[in-house]
C-alpha cells in the first residue's frame, strides 16, 4: 500500500476542518476492527464529514489523489467491511446524524445515513409509524450500515429486509460525484438503482442521505417463549407453525449454549439454563384473531415436545421474553474472549440435519458453538466462541468454520443471510458463484467505482485463487 | 513500567470480555457529542488492550487524551451485555498513565486536600466564608464562559451553588419525634445506622447530612455517631491514586467497624458506589479485604434503605419537580427506581420527567474544569434540558451533580433550586408536623 501523499489531509482538513480528519497511528488503532474481531487493520486516515457536501468534497480529494475510500457506519458490522484491508482512509458517518425530514401523511422519512437505527423509529413512533427492519444491534448501527448490508432482524420474517424499506438515496460516488438513485417515494422509470445499491457493502459509494418507507405500528403484539429439551424439537415446531400456513413476524431460537450466557448476563430474561433451546414467536398486526393465532402456535409448540409456553402479558413481559434473544450475541464474551459469529441461510426444512452436522463439527474440533438463529427463514449463526490468544485453537475455528459453510452450501443455503461478505467471507465466494457469475459482480462494481477504489478487497474476490487468509491475520496498515 | 501493568494486566480477562459489539457507542456522552471512536467505550477498551499487548505506550499521548476525556460515568457499563465492568478498567488504566505521565496540578491537588484532615477543614471553611459573601453568585452570573475565566466562574458556580435553596425554609426544631403510629412496623426500629458524612458534603452540603440525619430518625432507625471517619476516597481512585484510595479506605474500615453497625447510610452517590466497592479495592490485601467485603455489604444508598419496607408520609409539599440520576447511582450502584418513589411518597409534589435523566450532567469530578469545553457542552445540554420541564426544583442525590447543575443554572440565572432528594422527603416531615 502506498503511504499518503504529503498534502492530502490538509486537503481532507479544507473539506471537514482539522478537527474531523484523523491521522495520529495511535488514536487510528481504535478503527481497526469492527464487531468481528478476527480482522485487524487500522486505516491510513479517518474522516469524519458532517454532510453530503463534505462528504463529496473528501471524496474528490481521495479520487484525485488515486487513495481508497471505505465507508465506516457504527462499526458493528460483522464481516470486517468497515475496514482499510487496502489501506487507505475510512470516511465515517457518525457526525452525519439528522434526521431531516419525517413525512408521516406519507410514510416516508429522509434522513442523513449516520442515523441510528433506532432513533429513526422513536422519532416517528409519536405518528404511529416505525421503521421495520430491526437487526439485533438497532439501538448501535446505523441506516447506512443497514443499507449497505442489507441487514434483516427477527421482525423480517413478515415484514422483510432492509431493501424492501429504501426508496431513495443520496450517493457521493468515489469519483465525488453526487447523486440522487430514485427518491420521493416513486418508482424509478429505469433500472431499480436502489435495489441494486442496497447490500453493495460499501463498495459503490457512500450513501449520505436515506429515503426510507415507514410502517404503522402494529395495533396488537402477542408473544410466546417455548421452553424445549433439546434444538431439534424446537426445530420441529417452527416447522409446523409455518406448514399451518401461520404467519408469525417473529421466530427466533436461541439455543443451550447462547442461554447459558445470556442468563449469566445483566440481561437475564428468565430462559431455564438446562433447557436445549428456547423459541420465540411473535404474532403482530390487528387486534382480531391474533390470541387465536398464538393459541394456535402455542399448540404446535406443546405437540412438539415443549415443556413450558409462557406468554407475555403486558409490553414489560414481552420486553422481558425479547431481551434474551436480542443481546444474545453480546453476552457470549461471557463464554470465552472472541467470537466467531456466523452466519449463513439454509432451506428452513433442512433446518434439523445441518443443526446435527454442526454438531458433530463443534465436537470433532472440540469447540464451543452457541446457535442463535432466525429459525423461519433459515437464517442461522453458529457462533464459535474461542480465544485468539491461542493459535492452535483460532486454526481449529478456522477449519470448522469452513466445514459448517460447506455444510450449510451443500444443503442447498448460501454463506451469509444478512451479515454480508465483507473481508470476511471473500473465501468462500466461489463455492456459491461460478466464475462467469464472480465476473459479472466485478464489472457491476467497475460502473460506480472504475479505479477499484471503494471499498477495495470486499465481497468480490479481485482475482480466481481463493484467498487463504485465516481469522487471525493482523495485517498493520500503518505506512 | 511492568510494575504499573500489572494493574491492568490483572484486568485483562475483563478486557477480553468485550466483543466489541458497539451497543455501548450511543450512550456514551464523548462519543455522541464528538463522533471519533477513540472516545467512545469501546474505543478506550481497545486502547487499554493495546497497552497491554504492548501495542502501544502507556506515556502515549493520545491514550492519556482519550482517557482522560472519559467521564467516568460508566453509561457504557449499563447497556454492556457482554459485562465489561469498565469503571474498574478505567480505574486500573488511569493508574497505569498516571504513572506514565504527570497528571495536571489541580488533579494532583484536589485528592490531596480531600484525604488530609488538616487541609481539608480550613479549605471548607474558606469556601463556606465566600459563599457567605455572595461574591461567587455574582461571579458565577457575570462574567465569561471563555478560558481562564471561564473555569473560574464554574468554579464559583459551584460554591454558589450549595447555598440554601429558598424553597426549604429551615427553621428546625432540634428533636425528631417519631411519629406516633406505625413506627413500629418499619425496618427501622433497632436498627444501628451510622451515616458517612463525606468531604465536600459534609463541608459544603452539611444541610444535606442533617436532613439525611432527621429523616432516617423519623423511620426509626438508631443513629450512631461514627467518629474517624473521612473521605471515601472516589475521587482518588478515579484521578489513578488507587493507593491513596486504599488508605483512605482503611480508616473508613476501622472507624465504621468500630461502631458495630447493621448499616451504613450515605447520601453521595459517587461515595456510595466506591465504598460498595472497597472489596474489590483491596481485594490483594490480606489483613483488610474481609472487613471489605463486609463494610461494603453494609453501604446502602439513603433512597435504597428507605425504601424498604416503606417510607413514612409526611405533609404536602407543593412543588413541581424533576429528577436528574446520578450516574454514580444509576449506572454504577444499579440504582434507578428508589429515588424516584422517594420522591413519588410525597403527597402534594409534581414529579415530572427529564429527557435524558440518565446521561451524565457533565460534573464528573473537575471535569468542568479540566475540560472546558466538552463538559461545558455536556452541562448545557442538562440545564436546558432542566429547563424545559419547567420544574421549580431539580433534585439529584450526589454532591457533585447538584453542584455542577446549580452552576450551570447559576450561569443562566435561572431560578430553579437544586437539591438532593432527602431534603425535599425532610422538608415534608417537618411540614407534616413530625418534627417540633
Ligand atoms: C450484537 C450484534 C447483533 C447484530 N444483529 C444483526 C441482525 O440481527 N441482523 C443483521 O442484519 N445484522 C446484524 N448485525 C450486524 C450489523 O449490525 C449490521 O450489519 C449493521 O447494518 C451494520 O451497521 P453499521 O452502521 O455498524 O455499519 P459498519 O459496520 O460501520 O459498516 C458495515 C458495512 O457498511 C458499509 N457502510 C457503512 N455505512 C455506509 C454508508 N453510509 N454508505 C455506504 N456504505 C456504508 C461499510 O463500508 C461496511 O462495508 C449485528 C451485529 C452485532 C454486533
Ligand atoms: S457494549 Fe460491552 S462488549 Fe459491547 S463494545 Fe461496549 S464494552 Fe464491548
Ligand atoms: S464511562 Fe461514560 S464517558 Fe466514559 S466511556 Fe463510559 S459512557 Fe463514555
Amino acid at each position: 500500500m502506498k503511504a499518503l501523499p504529503p498534502n492530502l489531509l490538509e486537503e481532507l482538513a479544507a473539506a471537514v476542518g482539522p478537527d474531523w480528519v484523523i491521522s495520529d497511528p495511535d488514536r487510528l488503532l481504535v478503527y481497526e476492527s469492527d464487531a468481528q474481531t478476527a480482522h485487524n487493520v487500522a486505516p491510513q486516515a479517518v474522516v469524519l464529514p458532517s454532510d453530503t457536501d463534505q462528504a463529496s468534497q473528501v471524496a474528490r480529494v481521495l479520487h484525485r489523489h488515486q487513495i481508497p475510500l471505505v465507508p465506516r457506519g457504527a462499526g458493528t458490522g460483522l464481516s470486517g467491511g468497515a475496514l482499510a484491508t487496502r489501506g487507505g482512509v475510512v470516511v465515517g458517518t457518525s457526525r452525519m446524524n439528522k434526521i431531516l425530514e419525517v413525512d408521516p401523511s406519507n410514510r416516508r422519512a429522509v434522513v442523513q445515513s449516520g442515523v441510528l437505527n433506532t432513533d429513526l423509529s422513536d422519532a416517528t413512533a409519536p405518528h404511529g409509524l416505525h421503521y421495520a427492519p430491526d437487526p439485533s444491534s438497532q439501538a448501535a448501527c446505523t441506516i447506512g450500515g443497514n443499507v449497505a448490508e442489507n441487514s434483516g432482524g427477527p421482525h423480517c420474517l413478515k415484514y422483510g429486509v432492509t431493501s424492501r424499506y429504501i426508496t431513495g438515496l443520496r450517493v457521493v460516488l468515489p469519483d465525488g460525484t453526487t447523486v440522487w438513485l430514485g427518491g420521493q417515494g416513486r418508482e424509478a422509470p429505469s433500472f431499480d438503482l436502489v435495489g441494486l445499491f442496497v447490500g453493495s457493502e460499501g463498495c459503490f459509494g457512500l450513501a449520505t442521505e436515506v429515503e426510507v418507507a415507514l410502517t404503522p405500528l402494529p395495533e396488537a403484539v402477542e408473544t410466546l417463549l417455548a421452553i424445549f429439551e433439546t434444538l431439534e424439537d424446537a426445530g420441529r415446531a417452527v416447522t409446523s407453525i409455518v406448514s399451518a400456513g401461520l404467519l408469525p413476524a417473529a421466530l427466533e431460537i436461541v439455543d443451550r449454549n447462547t442461554i447459558k450466557a445470556v442468563e449469566a448476563s445483566i440481561f437475564a430474561a428468565g430462559y431455564p439454563t438446562d433447557a436445549g433451546a428456547a423459541l420465540v414467536v411473535e404474532f403482530d398486526g390487528v387486534e382480531a384473531g391474533l390470541a387465536e393465532e398464538a393459541e394456535k402456535a402455542e399448540e404446535f409448540c406443546k405437540a412438539a415436545g415443549a415443556r413450558e409456553v409462557r406468554r407475555a402479558e403486558s409490553a414489560e413481559e414481552r420486553l422481558a421474553l425479547w431481551k434474551g434473544r436480542k443481546k444474545a450475541f453480546g453476552t457470549m464474551g461471557r463464554l470465552a474472549p472472541d467470537l466467531l459469529v456466523q452466519d449463513a441461510t439454509v432451506p428452513r426444512t433442512r433446518l434439523p440435519e445441518v443443526l446435527a452436522s454442526i454438531a458433530e463439527i463443534a465436537d470433532r474440533y472440540q469447540l464451543q458453538v452457541a446457535n442463535v438463529f432466525h429459525a423461519g427463514d433459515g437464517n442461522l449463526h453458529p457462533n464459535i466462541v474461542f480465544d485468539r490468544r491461542d493459535a492452535e485453537e483460532t486454526r481449529r475455528v478456522e477449519a470448522a468454520s469452513k466445514e459448517i459453510m460447506g455444510v450449510c452450501v451443500d444443503a442447498g443455503g448460501t454463506i451469509t443471510g444478512e451479515h454480508g461478505v465483507g473481508a470476511d467471507k471473500q473465501k468462500y465466494m466461489h463455492l456459491v458463484f461460478s466464475p462467469g457469475e464472480l465476473e459479472v459482480l466485478r464489472r457491476v462494481k467497475g460502473v460506480f467505482d472504475p479505479d477499484g477504489r471503494c471499498n477495495p478487497g470486499k465481497v468480490v474476490p479481485e482475482d480466481e485463487a481463493p484467498s487463504e487468509a485465516g481469522p487471525n491475520e493482523r495485517t498493520e496498515a500503518k505506512s | 513500567m511492568k510494575n504499573l501493568l500489572r494493574e491492568l494486566k490483572k484486568q485483562e480477562e475483563k478486557l477480553f470480555n468485550c466483543v466489541q459489539c458497539g451497543f455501548c457507542l450511543p450512550v456514551c456522552p464523548t462519543y455522541s457529542r464528538l463522533g471519533d471512536e477513540a472516545d467512545s467505550p469501546r474505543g478506550r477498551i481497545h486502547f487499554m488492550r493495546a497497552v497491554v499487548e504492548g501495542r502501544i505506550e502507556p506515556a502515549s499521548e493520545t491514550l492519556n487524551r482519550h482517557l482522560d476525556r472519559c467521564l467516568g460515568c460508566r453509561a457504557c457499563e449499563s447497556v454492556c451485555p457482554s459485562g465489561v465492568e469498565y469503571g474498574r478498567l478505567l480505574e486500573g488504566a488511569r493508574e497505569v498513565t498516571a504513572g506514565a505521565v504527570k497528571p495536571n496540578l489541580l488533579t494532583r491537588l484536589l485528592p490531596r486536600v480531600m484525604a488530609s484532615p488538616s487541609l481539608l477543614p480550613p479549605a471548607m471553611l474558606l469556601a463556606r466564608a465566600l459563599r457567605a459573601t455572595g461574591f461567587p453568585r455574582l461571579v458565577a452570573l457575570r462574567i465569561p464562559d471563555e478560558g481562564f475565566l471561564g473555569q473560574v466562574k464554574l468554579g464559583m458556580g459551584m460554591i454558589a451553588a450549595t447555598a440554601r435553596p429558598e424553597v426549604l425554609d429551615g427553621g428546625w426544631g432540634r428533636n425528631v419525634i417519631k411519629a406516633e403510629t406505625g413506627s413500629e412496623d418499619l425496618v427501622g426500629a433497632g436498627v444501628r445506622v451510622g451515616i458517612l458524612k463525606g468531604c465536600v458534603q459534609d463541608g459544603l452540603l452539611g444541610r444535606v447530612n442533617r436532613a439525611t440525619a432527621r429523616v432516617l430518625e423519623a423511620n426509626g432507625y438508631g443513629l450512631v455517631e461514627v467518629g474517624g471517619q473521612g473521605c471515601c476516597g472516589a475521587i482518588h481512585a478515579h484521578t489513578g491514586g488507587l493507593g491513596g484510595a486504599r488508605d483512605l479506605a482503611l480508616k473508613n474500615i476501622e472507624a465504621f467497624e468500630a461502631r458495630e453497625l447493621d448499616l451504613v447510610a450515605v447520601n453521595a452517590a459517587g461515595c456510595g458506589a466506591a465504598m460498595k466497592d472497597y472489596s474489590h479495592l483491596l481485594a490483594d490485601d490480606s489483613e483488610y479485604k474481609d472487613r471489605a467485603v463486609n463494610l461494603a455489604g453494609r453501604i446502602r444508598d439513603v433512597s435504597e434503605l428507605l425504601s424498604h419496607p416503606g417510607i413514612l408520609p409526611g405533609g404536602a409539599l407543593e412543588l413541581s419537580v424533576t429528577y436528574d440520576a446520578p450516574c454514580h447511582l444509576l449506572h454504577a450502584q444499579r440504582i434507578a427506581e428508589e429515588p424516584i418513589s422517594l420522591l413519588r411518597s410525597i403527597s402534594g409534589l409534581e414529579l415530572i420527567p427529564l429527557p435524558g435523566h440518565d446521561e451524565c450532567c457533565g460534573g464528573a469530578g473537575i471535569y468542568g474544569i479540566t475540560h472546558p469545553e466538552l463538559g461545558g457542552r455536556i452541562s448545557r445540554d442538562k440545564v436546558l434540558s432542566i429547563l424545559e420541564t419547567g420544574a421549580q426544583v431539580v433534585a439529584t442525590g450526589n454532591p457533585g451533580c447538584m453542584m455542577q447543575i446549580g452552576a450551570g443554572l447559576e450561569a443562566e440565572g435561572a431560578n430553579v433550586d437544586v437539591v438532593h432528594p432527602i431534603e425535599l422527603l425532610d422538608e415534608s416531615y417537618r411540614r407534616g408536623g413530625l418534627y417540633s
